[in-house]
């Protein structure tokens, strides 16, 4: 009779603040902050105060559903779980295992992606998995791997409260990260500088110190003209570089290109306040970045950060509290989705697939033949759909809003052979599917998430999940017996235990040991307390290393066709694609409708008023909007958020890859602006 | 004061003076969360630490429990105002709650600046003096002195709001349905931060003479800021003018909703430094 309260963690972002839902008669009724917590001490955002509201939601997926021609049709799980596995089967017998692909995700749990990539690997001998990681920080991942070894935000949230100066490139942490932002004032509080750089005025850049509106994508310029004034001025970290450095020679070559005046030129800002920024954060006694999909959703996003990196390392602000780089990463367990191994050049712990040791070791553990060979990546799986790939199997993702060029994405994922998706609700890529298999969230299932900070984190079942759904746990074991794999686990505490015996650096992770405050990795063994921050004494690779950044410039630059930068992101009280916040009528309520963000001045010229119907196109499709008139954006610039399936922004980026990490450019392209006709003004 | 709160708690469930216990809880592993007691065995594990404000939580207890379910709720002063202001507000039957006081420490009261670190109804702990707000350096900077610095100081500060609704869904005695700030007349939505008058100075008013200065809307301001203080010039106003101070007892009426236009109680002239309209008008 009386309520229960149980605490779980938020389902949200990365920061993976901590929840006590409320639960009376089964069901959850509330949202209360945890005081407790070690990240989020009490406090929420807007989406963690209504993280309940969507989970009894009417769409939510109660039944497993089949394709027969144009409709879904409810069927059981006993017809469900053999039609997947003989169709998957099927494919790889036809076309060879290399022909399946599969989506892990970054909202499921650490056990969850690890057996998702296990059963992926072992059933069908490919390497063809990955998930949106690729999207947001695949760039962190793969440039802090070459640069320190450890492709993971260095220190720990709260040590941001600590720094003199906070530098924050491309994120705005108030709408997207608003518990970190917290953390920033705090140092705010205490004396602080912050210094933005986003071409936008966002929330965070109307409470800085300073703010650099630089020309969209030219943060190579703006970092190289940075350093180039800290070594001209001698106000790097000689001792530093000499004891912990590699690359250093490359690195000052490279600057003698970059002088201040020229980055200057490039940011459209002035040289004086390059020069400025470059020696507050040198002469800062600890400095911390702070960056986001401002630096990684570029064609150059490795580069980019690389150059952070660079940064940072030059002046000696790395491997100590409070100074150090804070990649924030977006999803829940994005951190912990790529430590799981969903990625299709690496096992669990970034062991390489193409390294033989770790495949020995993983063939050995898992007692099957694995393949040396990287799988393709999201991108390319989706653009290949119908090609190389044949059958798909999505858990928890959406690209059919989150990718780029979203138009090409839905012709591929209808050129499949056969799609699986398992999910919470009837998403927009959901729609594509020959077999929907209902899944749990967050407050029906146990498992670990791991936040920005390296945190394992402990996620308690609240309540059951809703009719037939079952958690993912439950479904991807049913399903790896359906293909002939023994998953023996009854538990997901069992398997913490084998990611702990194949891992090192989680080899101390043990459920029991999350409960109170979670484990932040490496965490070798189970008298290790977990580490707060990474590269102490040495870098995870031994010496750092200075990676010269190639600058590339946005591949679309606005011309006479198409005269806007578009830039997407997000806005504070809707989450992604929508599937959750859209249907929390709180969240809802605070903004219904999509809109994209044009200058007052732009909006005159072509006659827009606040509010108007506007058309954005761009080379690959366009969008009907509602026009937000601001000074947020610069003059030529227009932001769209991507969060609406009525108005993807999506439709109209550019699906050009950064090389080494294969994000695409989601920040840039160019679009033109017009006013709908009257008619279809909608007043 | 512990053993002793355990010994009350065990009473009113054995005695079956209420249903549930509102308390905190110490799980397994450590871990504290509020928790409604109902039987004796888990009474071993309750805890008194941290401060943890529960009227808001009783309150939605209360208001989805069955009819003459009978709620217990251990109340630190300001829980325990926040909920005598409730009942007052015919927002909570009487008959339904029942309270443990429990006395705050000086440490939690200098935390707080709380002007009365212990409840009326006090059952365990010893009360400690309570401590003068105005004395405090950070408030004084926020509410004392010259007015247009003060607002730079404010507007600064308030700019940083993210919109989470927290001090609003914290607030023991938010209670309103509908929300005034969910109104689109008053505040935008879609945007942030939220406006500084039609968001802070709306809640902020709206509670002049209900807020206990319990803290729990500052305490969960993820930004920090300083909520309290925006209360503290209302509040001291009202004590200083009509004698009149949120939570004391169920009786004495709010002189907003019932004096105002009689003879203030004290006197009539206004403390200066609550005084800024006519600085400004001078200047």
């Amino acid at each position: 009779m009386n309520p229960e309260f149980i605490k779980t963690i938020c389902p949200y972002c990365g920061t993976g603040c901590g929840l006590i839902v409320k639960v009376e008669n089964g069901r959850i009724v509330g949202t209360y902050p945890d005081r407790e917590h070690p990240v989020s001490r009490g406090t929420l955002c807007i989406k963690g105060w209504f993280a309940h509201e969507f989970v009894h939601h009417p769409d939510r997926l109660k039944t497993p559903l089949v394709r027969i021609g144009n409709r879904f049709e409810a069927i059981s799980w006993d017809e469900a779980i053999p039609l997947a596995a003989e169709k998957l089967k099927a494919t790889a017998e036809t076309y060879g295992g290399d022909a399946v692909g599969g989506l892990c995700s970054a909202k499921c749990t650490n056990e969850e992606n690890y057996l998702f990539q296990k059963l992926i690997r072992m059933a069908f001998k490919t390497n063809n998995v990955d998930h949106c990681a690729r999207l947001c920080h695949a760039p962190t991942a793969a440039g802090m791997a070459q640069t320190t070894g450890s492709g993971a935000m260095t220190n720990s949230i709260s040590d941001l409260a600590g720094a003199d100066c906070i530098l924050i490139i491309g994120s705005n942490a108030a709408e997207s990260h608003p518990i970190i932002m917290g953390e920033i004032y705090k140092a705010v509080d205490k004396g602080a500088t912050v210094i933005v750089v986003d071409p936008r005025k966002t929330a965070v850049a109307q409470n800085a110190a300073m703010h650099l509106s630089i020309n969209p994508g030219t943060d190579i310029p703006l970092l190289a003209g940075m350093m180039r004034h800290i070594l001209d001025a001698g106000l790097h970290d000689a001792a530093f570089i000499r004891e912990r450095m590699e690359g250093f020679e490359e690195l000052k070559n490279f600057l003698q290109a970059w002088t201040v005046e020229r980055a200057a030129g490039e940011c459209g800002i002035g040289g004086d306040t390059i020069r400025n920024v470059a020696e507050v954060y040198a002469k800062a006694k600890e400095a911390a970045i702070v960056y986001c999909m401002g630096i990684t959703q570029h064609a150059c996003g490795t580069a980019n950060v690389h150059a952070v990196c660079d940064l940072a390392m030059l002046c000696g602000k790395i491997g100590r509290d409070f100074s150090g780089v804070y990649p924030l990463r977006g999803q829940n367990n994005v951190q912990g989705s790529c430590d799981m191994g969903g990625l299709p050049n690496v096992y669990p712990g970034y062991q390489g697939v193409s390294d033989p040791a770790a495949q020995e070791k993983f063939q050995q553990a898992w007692e099957r033949d694995l393949s040396d060979k990287p799988g393709l990546t999201l991108t390319e799986m989706i653009g290949g759909a119908g090609k190389e790939i044949r059958a798909l199997y999505i858990m928890a993702e959406n690209p059919a809003l989150s990718d780029p060029d979203v138009n090409h994405v839905l012709e591929s994922l209808a050129k499949l052979d056969f799609l699986i998706v398992q999910d919470i609700f009837l998403t927009e890529t959901a729609k594509f599917a020959h077999l929907v298999l209902p899944a749990a969230c967050f407050a029906e299932k146990t498992g670990t998430y791991t936040n920005t900070e390296r945190r394992f984190q402990l996620l308690r079942q609240a309540i059951e999940p809703p009719g037939e759904a079952k958690g993912d746990f439950e479904i991807l074991c049913l399903l790896a017996n359906g293909l002939g794999i023994d998953f023996p686990y009854i538990h997901p505490r069992e398997v913490m235990e084998e990611i702990a015996s194949l891992v090192p650096a989680y080899g101390g992770v043990r459920f029991d040991r999350l409960e109170r405050a979670g484990l932040q990795w490496p965490c070798p063994d189970t008298y290790h307390s977990g580490t707060r921050f990474l590269h102490e004494h040495k870098f995870t690779r031994g010496k750092g290393l200075f990676v010269t950044p190639q600058y590339t410039p946005p591949f679309e630059k606005p011309d006479e066709a198409y005269p806007y930068y578009l830039n997407t992101g997000r806005m504070f009280a809707h989450y992604h694609t929508g599937t959750m916040t859209r249907r929390s009528p709180f969240l809802n309520r605070e903004l219904e409708e999509p809109y994209a963000e044009i200058h007052p001045e732009d909006a005159q010229r072509a006659g827009i008023r606040e509010g108007d119907r506007i058309r954005i196109t761009s080379r690959r499709g366009s969008i009907v909007t509602a026009a937000r008139i601001s000074e947020r954006v610069a003059k030529g610039s227009i932001f769209a958020p991507f969060h609406f399936t009525e108005a993807r922004a999506n439709i109209l980026t550019n699906p050009v890859l950064d090389p080494i990490s294969k994000i695409p450019e989601f920040k840039v392209c160019a679009v033109k602006v017009e006013k709908e006709p009257y008619e279809n003004q909608g007043r | 004061m512990l053993q002793k709160v355990k010994d009350i708690t065990r009473s009113i469930l054995a005695e079956k003076q209420a249903d549930g216990v509102l308390g905190l809880i110490r799980g397994q592993w450590n871990i504290i969360q509020p928790h409604v007691f109902d039987n004796l065995r888990q009474v071993d594990n309750l805890v008194l630490e941290p401060k943890w404000l529960l009227a808001k939580m009783a309150m939605t207890v209360l208001r989805s429990s069955p009819e003459g379910y009978r709620l217990a709720v251990i109340a630190r002063g300001c829980d325990e105002r926040a909920l005598t202001e409730l009942v007052k507000r015919n927002q909570m039957e009487k008959d339904r709650l029942l309270t443990i006081g429990i006395a705050c420490s000086k440490e939690q009261a200098e935390i707080c600046l709380c002007q009365r670190p212990y409840p009326e109804k006090l059952d365990a702990g010893e009360p400690v003096a309570g401590v003068d707000p105005f004395a405090d350096e950070t408030t004084r900077d926020l509410l004392v002195g010259d007015s247009r610095a003060r607002m730079e100081k404010w507007a600064r500060l308030l700019k940083r709001c993210i919109k989470c609704y927290g001090c609003r869904n914290s607030c023991p005695i938010c209670v309103c349905i509908p929300c005034k700030l969910e109104d689109e007349v008053w505040v935008e939505t879609g945007v942030i931060p939220a406006e500084m008058i039609s968001y802070h100075l709306i809640r902020a008013f709206h509670l002049s003479d209900t807020c206990v200065a319990c803290g729990a809307c500052q305490e969960a301001c993820p930004v920090h800021i300083p909520l309290v203080a925006l209360q503290r010039s209302m509040r001291e106003a009202l004590r200083q003018v009509y004698g009149y101070e949120a939570g004391l007892d169920t009786e004495m009426r709010s002189p907003i909703l019932y004096d105002l236009f009689k003879k203030p109680a004290a006197g009539q002239i206004l403390p200066d430094w609550i005084n800024s309209l006519e600085n400004d008008n001078e200047s």
